[in-house]
C-alpha cells in the first residue's frame, strides 16, 4: 500500500541524503562549498542597466539567466525566485540520482520564502496602477504574485505530487521547513521530503529592505539563492548509510523588545536537550549575523555558551551578503560542505542559529556523518 | 493496510486533538457567536468595495470587513506596526484563547504552536507602498509601512501580543488552502507530543492585487457569489481570519474546556499539473488521504463544505471529484463562500470554525444567492435556508493555486467514541 497519509509514522530521527545550491557561487553545491570553504567574496558592483535598487554592491548568482538554465519552454513568465527553486529542486533530484525510493505521491517539497517575490507583487499592482485601464495587467503573471508560487512549479516541472508547502519565515524559514519536514516524515505524510528555502535578488526587495533597516543597518550587503536537502527517515538501512547529516532536532522561539538573547539561549537549549546532545560535544555553531543588535546579540549568547572556537569552525556566510530566507538553509549546506573536510571528527554536532529580526529565532542540531 | 503509529494510541485523550475556541473576523460577524448567527440566518457580506479606489473597474463589489475594530484584541503591540492582515490574525488569536478560556500564564508554561496561512500576506501593504512609488518614487516609501509587509509578522506578532515565547510561530503560504495546512500541521504537533496546544488558522487582508488578477481572469461576479449555480460568474474576495484552538483531549478534560468538536484527521497533496486550474483526480485523492488518515469511511460523512469558489472551473471540477469519491451518495455540500467571499488565506480557516460550530449548534449553513443548481455539479448544496441536522463527520476542503490541496475531517466529539 502506497498511501501517503498511512505511510508509518518513523520515531526515528530524519537524514539529510542529498543536497543542492544555487548561490552567489555559481550554479552546484560544488561551487558553493569551494566557495564558502574558501571564504571568497561575492559582493559586486550593482550594474545600473539592469537594476534600479538603492544598493550599489549585491551578491548575485553569476549567469542566473532563467532561460539559459532551464530552457525557453515553460520559462516565459517564470520569475526569478521560482527559477531559483525550480533550478535546486533540479539539481536536488539529480543528485540523489536513482537513490530515491519514494514514489512521486510520497515525496514532498517544504519551501522556505521571506514573500515569495516582492518585485512580481508590486509589480502586478504597478501595472494595474498605471495602465490605461486597472485590470489591463498581464494574467500569466498573476500566480508569480502569490506566495506559493515557487513551490508550485517545482511541483509541476519535477513532478512531485506530496504535500507541497511554502513556509513564509523570513531569515529562519530554512529550519522553519525543515522542522516541517521532519513533521511530514513523522507522521508518515511523506517518505521523501525536498526541504529548503530560496530568496531572489530585486528590486523591489531592495528597497523595502532599505526602507525597513533604516539607519541602523544602512551598509548592508543583499545576497540570493536557494539551497534544497532531500530529508528521509533513517528507518531502511540504506538511507542511514546514504545519510550526510542525521537531523538531531529543530526548534524555534519568538522574542519581544528586539532582544534576542534570552530566546536564542532558550531555544539551544532546548534543542541540545531534545537532540540528546552535550554541550561539550558540539563542534561547529553556524551563526546567521544579521546586521545590527540582532546579529551582536546572537553572537554574544553563543560564544558565552559555546566558546569563540567553536563558533569560528562554521564557515562564515558574511561573503554571500544577506541572502535572507535562503540564508539558515545556505547555513545547513556550509556545514555539509565543512563536513567533507577530512578535518571534521566522525559524528560531530553542528548547530545552525538563525535570528530573524521580526521576532523569532531557530536552532538545529546536525550530526554530520563521517565521509 | 499499513498501519499509522497513531492508530495504536488514539484512544488515548494525548492523542485525540479537540477545538476549544474560535477567534472570528468576518465580513457576516466577529467572534464565534456573531458568525455563527450569521451562518444561520444566511447572511451575505457583499458590498460595494470600499478598501481601494475601484475606479476603471465595471463592476467591484466585494467582502470587506467594516467596523471590525480588530484592535480592541490588541493590548500590547502598537497597532501602526502591524498590517492590516496581521491585525486580524493577532486579534482572533488573543479571541480564540480568550473563547477557549485558557489561562495565559498557563500557556507561557508550556510549549506551543502558532501558525498561520496566508495568500498574500501583507499584500494590502505593498499594494500602499506600490502607490507611494508610482506616485513620488521609491524613496518616498514609508518606512512604517516597509516594516510590515513581512508575512512572519502574522504569526510571530500574534505570540509576541500574548507574551508567547516558548512557541513554533509559522505563518504558512499555501495560497488558498493555507487555513486548513495550518490546522493540519497543529493537530499533528499534538499528536505527536510537539507541542501541548496550537492557535492554528489563516488571516488576509482584501487587497487591489488579487481583486485585479482575478477580474482580468474573468473571475469576479458582477454582484454575488453563486456557487453551484448554474449562472454563477465567480468569486467575490473578501477578507477577515478565523484561528482555531487546538489542543489534546486530556488537556482539554484537565481544564474543563467546552469542546466544540474532534480533529479527526487530514489529507494534504499536490496536482503537480497546472499553476491555477485544479486537477480532478487529485482533488479526489486528496479526498482519500484526508477520509484514510481520519479513519472515517466516505458513507459515514454527514457535510463537505465545498472550496466552491463559485467559479466555472472550481465548481465543476470539485463536484466531480466528490462524487468520484462518494459515488451515487454524496453527502450535502455547501460554499461558505456564497456569504464569505473568498477570504483567500483565511477561507479554509473561517470554514473549519464553521464546521465546527454546525456539528456542536447542530445546523448546516447555507448556499446562498442560488436559484438553480448547474446540472454538471449535481450536489445537492442547501440552497439559500440552513437547515438544522445533528452531524457527526463533516469534511472542509481548501484548494489553491499552485494545486495545493488541503482537506481536513472533523467529527462531533464523543466521550470514549469515535
Amino acid at each position: 500500500m502506497t498511501l501517503s497519509a498511512s505511510a508509518p509514522a518513523t520515531t526515528t530521527r530524519p537524514v539529510i541524503t542529498a543536497w543542492s545550491a544555487v548561490s552567489p557561487y555559481g550554479i552546484g553545491k560544488d561551487s558553493f562549498a569551494a566557495g564558502v570553504l574558501a571564504g571568497q567574496d561575492t559582493s559586486a558592483p550593482l550594474d545600473s542597466g539592469q537594476w534600479a535598487a538603492p544598493d550599489s554592491h549585491a551578491c548575485l548568482i553569476p549567469g542566473f539567466e532563467l532561460r539559459e538554465v532551464l530552457g525557453k519552454k515553460g520559462t516565459r513568465s517564470m520569475d526569478r525566485v521560482t527559477g531559483l527553486a525550480v533550478t535546486a529542486v533540479r539539481d536536488l533530484l539529480r543528485d540523489s540520482g536513482d537513490r530515491r525510493t519514494a514514489s512521486d505521491e510520497e515525496t514532498a517539497l517544504v519551501l522556505g520564502t521571506t514573500t515569495g517575490s516582492a518585485q512580481s507583487m508590486m509589480d502586478f499592482t504597478r501595472a494595474s496602477l498605471e495602465g490605461d485601464k486597472p485590470f489591463y495587467v498581464d494574467p500569466s503573471l498573476m500566480p508569480n504574485a502569490v506566495m506559493n508560487c515557487a513551490a508550485g512549479q517545482c511541483a509541476i516541472w519535477h513532478n512531485l505530487k506530496g504535500p507541497n508547502t511554502t513556509i513564509a519565515g523570513g531569515r529562519v524559514a530554512g529550519l522553519s521547513a525543515l522542522s516541517y519536514a521532519a513533521g511530514l516524515l513523522a507522521s508518515g505524510r511523506a517518505r521523501t521530503v525536498l526541504s529548503g528555502a530560496a530568496e531572489e535578488f530585486s528590486n523591489a526587495r531592495a528597497w523595502l529592505d532599505h526602507h525597513r533597516r533604516g539607519e541602523d543597518g544602512a551598509d548592508a550587503l543583499l545576497g540570493e539563492g536557494c539551497a534544497m536537502f532531500m530529508l528521509e527517515s533513517a528507518d531502511p538501512a540504506d538511507a542511514a548509510d546514504r545519510a550526510l547529516a542525521e537531523v538531531l532536532a529543530v526548534q524555534s522561539r519568538v522574542y519581544f523588545d528586539d532582544d534576542p538573547g534570552e530566546a536564542l539561549a532558550a531555544c539551544v537549549d532546548g534543542v541540545l536537550r531534545r537532540g540528546g546532545v552535550d554541550r561539550d560535544d558540539v563542534w561547529a555553531v553556524s551563526t546567521s549575523a544579521p546586521a545590527g543588535n540582532a546579529g551582536t546579540r546572537e553572537r554574544e549568547v553563543l560564544t558565552a555558551r559555546f566558546g569563540a572556537q567553536v563558533l569560528d569552525r562554521a564557515p562564515s556566510m558574511s561573503a554571500v551578503g544577506d541572502t535572507a530566507a535562503a540564508s539558515a538553509a545556505f547555513q545547513i549546506g556550509s556545514l555539509l560542505a565543512a563536513a567533507e573536510q577530512s578535518a571534521v571528527p566522525a559524528g560531530a554536532v553542528a548547530l545552525v542559529s538563525s535570528v530573524d529580526d521580526n521576532g523569532v529565532v531557530a536552532c538545529a542540531a546536525l550530526r554530520l556523518s563521517a565521509r | 493496510m499499513s498501519v499509522n503509529v497513531s492508530d495504536a494510541t488514539r484512544d488515548d485523550a494525548a492523542t485525540r486533538v479537540v477545538l476549544t475556541g474560535f477567534g472570528v473576523f468576518s465580513s457576516i460577524g466577529v467572534g464565534a457567536d456573531e458568525f455563527a448567527e450569521g451562518l444561520r440566518a444566511g447572511r451575505s457580506g457583499a458590498k460595494p468595495i470600499t478598501l481601494f479606489d475601484t475606479e476603471g473597474f465595471a463592476h467591484a463589489n466585494g467582502c470587506e470587513i467594516t467596523g471590525a475594530e480588530p484592535e480592541r484584541w490588541i493590548h500590547n503591540l502598537p497597532t501602526e506596526t502591524l498590517g492590516r492582515a496581521t491585525q486580524f490574525s493577532v486579534a482572533a488569536a488573543r479571541m480564540a484563547v480568550e473563547a477557549a478560556g485558557a489561562d495565559l500564564d498557563d500557556l507561557r508554561a508550556r510549549r506551543g504552536m502558532i501558525s498561520i496561512g496566508t495568500t498574500d500576506g501583507e499584500s494590502y501593504e505593498l499594494d500602499h507602498l506600490v502607490g507611494t512609488e508610482v506616485a513620488s518614487g521609491p524613496q518616498a516609501m514609508d518606512p512604517t509601512v516597509a516594516r510590515r509587509v513581512y508575512p512572519n509578522r502574522l504569526s510571530v506578532a500574534a505570540a509576541q501580543e500574548l507574551g508567547l515565547s516558548n512557541v513554533e510561530a509559522v505563518t504558512i503560504a499555501t495560497a488558498c488552502s493555507a487555513g486548513n495546512y495550518a490546522i493540519g500541521q497543529g493537530f499533528d504537533a499534538i499528536r505527536s507530543g510537539e507541542v501541548d496546544y496550537a492557535l492554528c488558522g489563516g488571516a488576509d487582508a482584501m487587497c487591489r492585487k488579487t481583486f485585479t488578477g482575478f477580474y482580468r481572469l474573468g473571475t469576479i461576479a458582477p454582484d454575488v457569489c453563486r456557487p453551484f449555480d448554474v449562472d454563477r460568474k465567480g468569486i467575490l474576495t473578501g477578507e477577515g481570519a478565523g484561528v482555531l484552538m487546538l489542543e489534546s483531549l486530556a488537556s482539554a478534560r484537565a481544564r474543563g474546556a467546552r469542546i466544540y468538536a474532534e480533529v479527526l484527521g487530514y489529507g494534504m497533496n499536490c496536482d503537480a499539473y497546472h499553476q491555477v486550474a485544479p486537477n480532478q483526480d487529485s482533488v479526489a485523492r486528496c479526498m482519500e488521504i484526508a477520509l484514510e488518515n481520519a479513519g472515517v469511511k466516505a458513507s459515514e460523512v454527514d457535510l463537505i463544505s465545498a472550496h466552491g469558489t463559485g467559479t466555472k472551473a472550481n465548481d465543476v471540477t470539485e463536484s466531480r471529484a466528490i462524487h468520484d469519491v462518494y459515488g451515487d451518495t454524496v453527502p450535502r455540500t455547501v460554499s461558505l463562500k456564497s456569504m464569505l467571499g473568498h477570504t483567500m488565506g483565511a477561507a479554509s480557516a473561517l470554514a473549519a470554525i464553521a464546521c465546527a460550530l454546525s456539528i456542536h449548534h447542530g445546523f448546516i449553513p447555507p448556499t446562498i444567492n442560488h436559484r438553480e443548481t448547474d446540472p454538471e455539479c449535481e450536489i445537492d448544496c442547501v440552497p439559500n435556508q440552513s437547515v438544522e441536522a445533528d452531524l457527526r463527520i463533516v469534511q472542509n476542503n481548501g484548494l489553491a493555486f499552485g494545486g495545493n490541496n488541503a482537506i481536513v475531517i472533523l467529527g462531533k466529539y464523543q466521550e470514549g467514541v469515535r
